[in-house]
């Protein structure tokens, strides 16, 4: 294998294991820009995955089901937008409770729907296809790095201008924003406090529903407990490593998918004790984000 | 709650269970056989409902009273459900649940009347009975037929380089002891064969699998052997969408994606389960044992290969059988890489190909 394939194949890896924090990374940052940081991303995407599976083993139609994963994933983010705001709840508890609720509520229905547990993968239910454009998807480098993924990989890229604008050029966005800086002022000048917290967060919840339903069936067409394997987090990470801006949130996220996809091969081309390279994406987040307040501590330290 | 609150309520829960599964016994013997389901619960198509399906066959065959005990947390509430069962007058206590080695070793003593077994781990007690499985001479036969596969142009779903690939969900000598009888079985083929092995570092993410897997195919490997609960699902998903060779693992996973599955290997808790409680019923069964399911007890071995079978060369079946005879009768040495010292670990660990293979194998004599 020559270097370039293998570059390709990185490459192709990293994009494909970015996808699902890209999504749940805008979540988080607009749960984040409206002030109410949702620790319960991966509570959210589970849902999302299971519901995509559920639904679209049920009606014959992973097209359905991902409609029912949007759904599902802005009913819970409106519950714990209810909780959180009217109902004054704890931010971080309401978040745990979100992941809690949904790793517990899914392996439940697991078992009480389809009489299983740890994995359900009906064999009749297809994954996303693939994106295939004659000609253009056969070209030697572009058409693997660019014309080869599942639906939901195009749709994180579009979910990141598509935030940023509804952020920083319409009037919700901006009100949004507001109301994070400063909930009280927004509120006199007559922003609609509640009606916009409920918009981020549900939208947030559409994303994660999203985030979640690629990780079901984007590549693989099934659920297993806890799929999301701490995903939600790491999207929270990239978000506050990017300091909340769009762009860099999904930089990164790739950044981490690039050090998983990367990580992976190094494992098979040397002995050196796996746990090494799979500490490496997270010591990038903790190396980062101290870098990030050591220059924010010295920039006070000269104004 | 306090422990004697929890107590009466695991009590309560234990009466529920009796009145409500009392359906599997029969009146030939007034022998009572509990077992302790783990992690992952019944219906799990795997490790649980295989040693259920032992259970109940025994229950038909033995006429014995047989209780399945499940929990919302097997691990954490351990110690509690060993002691509930063993207050309640079972005279054989299974537990599925690795994790209770620790809380068994506590409670066993408590109950010198009661008969007590593990599966998985040794706990050496008068009274316990540890269930240990030969899965690393079940995998040897699955590392054989990779190698056999590999490098065969005719079978489909196969590339031209000699190399295989294994994924262990975590690195402990539990994963790490199939992973080196798979390797050893491929070397036994063919000494220049390339193994990749690479951990998941973790048992429940399919999409970390999938990746893992597509990583090994890119280099060259078309049969990738995963060790790694749900996360092996996504190897198997891998396979069949790129067109490689997956190899399940503890139950037939054959028929997750046939044609694409070469085989599984098979850890028949099933077998062991039956087998203890006819050993109980004919009064063979003493503690302070450790009961070994190997090839020769059908306790590991390959799946039928119902959707595979037909594209394997018989000389390649024949060739698998002689090393399956040859490691019963001995001739055929597998090292378990459970029971090396640590200074063998650590320098074939350094090493882990056919040549680290030799290496280790030569040190063991």
């Amino acid at each position: 294998m020559d270097s370039l394939d293998l570059i390709v194949n990185i490459a192709a890896a990293t994009l494909r294991l970015g996808t699902p924090l890209i999504l749940a990374a805008m979540a988080g940052l607009l749960s984040l820009q409206v002030g109410q940081v949702n620790i319960g991303l991966e509570g959210l995407m589970l849902a999302g995955a299971f519901t995509v599976v559920a639904v679209g083993f049920a009606t014959q139609s992973v097209l359905v089901g991902l409609l029912a994963a949007i759904v599902v994933g802005m009913l819970l983010a409106a519950v714990f937008t209810l909780v959180v705001t009217r109902l004054k709840a704890n931010l971080i508890i309401a978040g745990l409770a979100l992941n809690l609720l949904v790793s517990g509520g899914t392996a439940y229905l697991l078992s009480v729907l389809f009489g299983t547990s740890g994995t359900f993968s009906p064999p009749d239910l297809e994954s996303l296809p693939s994106l295939y454009i004659p000609g253009l998807s056969d070209l030697p480098v572009l058409g693997r790095l660019l014309f080869s993924f599942s639906p939901l990989v195009y749709m994180s890229w579009l979910a990141v201008p598509l935030v940023a604008i509804f952020l920083y050029r319409t009037v919700p966005g901006l009100h949004i924003r507001a109301i994070g800086q400063n909930e009280e002022a927004a509120r006199s000048v007559g922003i609609p406090v509640r009606a916009r917290q409920y918009l981020a967060l549900m939208l947030g919840g559409a994303l994660c529903g999203l985030a979640g339903a690629h990780l079901a069936v984007g590549d693989l067409a099934l659920f297993r407990e806890d799929m999301t394997a701490g995903r939600g987090f790491i999207a929270l990470a990239a978000v506050y490593f990017a300091a909340g801006r769009p762009g860099f949130s999904a930089l990164a996220c790739l950044l981490f998918g690039l050090f998983e996809a990367v990580q992976f091969r190094l494992q098979l081309a040397s002995s050196t004790p796996p746990q090494f390279f799979q500490m490496l994406p997270y010591l990038m987040v903790v190396v980062t984000l101290a870098l990030i307040s050591a220059r924010k501590e010295w920039r006070k330290g000269w104004s | 709650m306090s422990r004697r609150l929890r107590l009466v309520v695991m009590c309560a829960l234990l009466l529920t269970l009796l009145v409500g599964t009392s359906a599997i016994r029969a009146q030939e013997s007034d022998l009572r056989v509990a077992l302790i389901i783990a992690q992952g619960g019944l219906g799990d198509r795997s490790y649980n409902d295989s040693a259920f399906a032992g259970l109940t066959l025994a229950a038909q065959d033995f006429g014995v009273e047989v209780v399945p005990i499940e929990s919302s947390d097997p691990v954490g509430e351990g110690e509690q459900l060993l002691r509930t069962a063993a207050e309640a007058g079972f005279d054989l206590v299974i537990t599925l649940e690795f994790s209770h080695f620790d809380p068994l070793a506590r409670v066993a003593p408590d109950y010198p009347e009661t008969l007590f077994s593990i599966v998985n781990i040794v706990v050496d007690q008068p009274n316990i009975v540890s269930v240990m499985f030969d899965e690393h001479t079940g995998s040897y036969l699955a590392g054989a037929l990779a190698a056999l596969v590999t490098s065969d142009a005719e079978i489909p779903n196969t590339n031209e380089a000699a190399s295989i690939g294994v994924i262990g969900g975590v690195q402990s000598s539990g994963i790490d002891v199939f992973l080196d009888g798979y390797l050893q079985g491929a070397c036994a083929i063919n000494p220049d064969i390339d193994v990749l092995v690479a951990y998941s570092n973790g048992f429940g993410d399919p999409a970390t699998g999938r990746e893992l897997a597509l990583a090994m195919n890119e280099q060259g490997a078309d049969v990738v052997f995963q060790v790694a609960g749900g996360t092996g699902q996504g190897v198997i998903e891998a396979a069949k969408d790129t067109g490689f060779w997956a190899v399940g693992v503890d139950s037939d996973q054959d028929f997750l994606a046939p044609g694409f599955v070469l085989t599984s290997m098979l850890k028949r808790v099933d077998i062991a389960v039956y087998d203890l409680i006819s050993r109980l019923v004919n009064g063979e069964l003493s503690g302070g044992s450790v009961a070994q399911y190997g090839l020769d007890e059908n306790g590991v071995g390959l799946s039928d290969m119902v959707y595979s079978r037909h594209l394997i060369p018989r000389a390649y079946m024949d060739r698998i059988e002689e090393l399956r005879t040859g490691i019963i009768s001995g001739e055929v040495p597998v090292v378990d890489t459970r029971i090396i010292t640590e200074e063998q670990r650590t320098a074939f660990y350094a090493d882990r190909t056919c040549a680290g293979a030799a290496a280790l194998m030569a040190s063991m004599e």
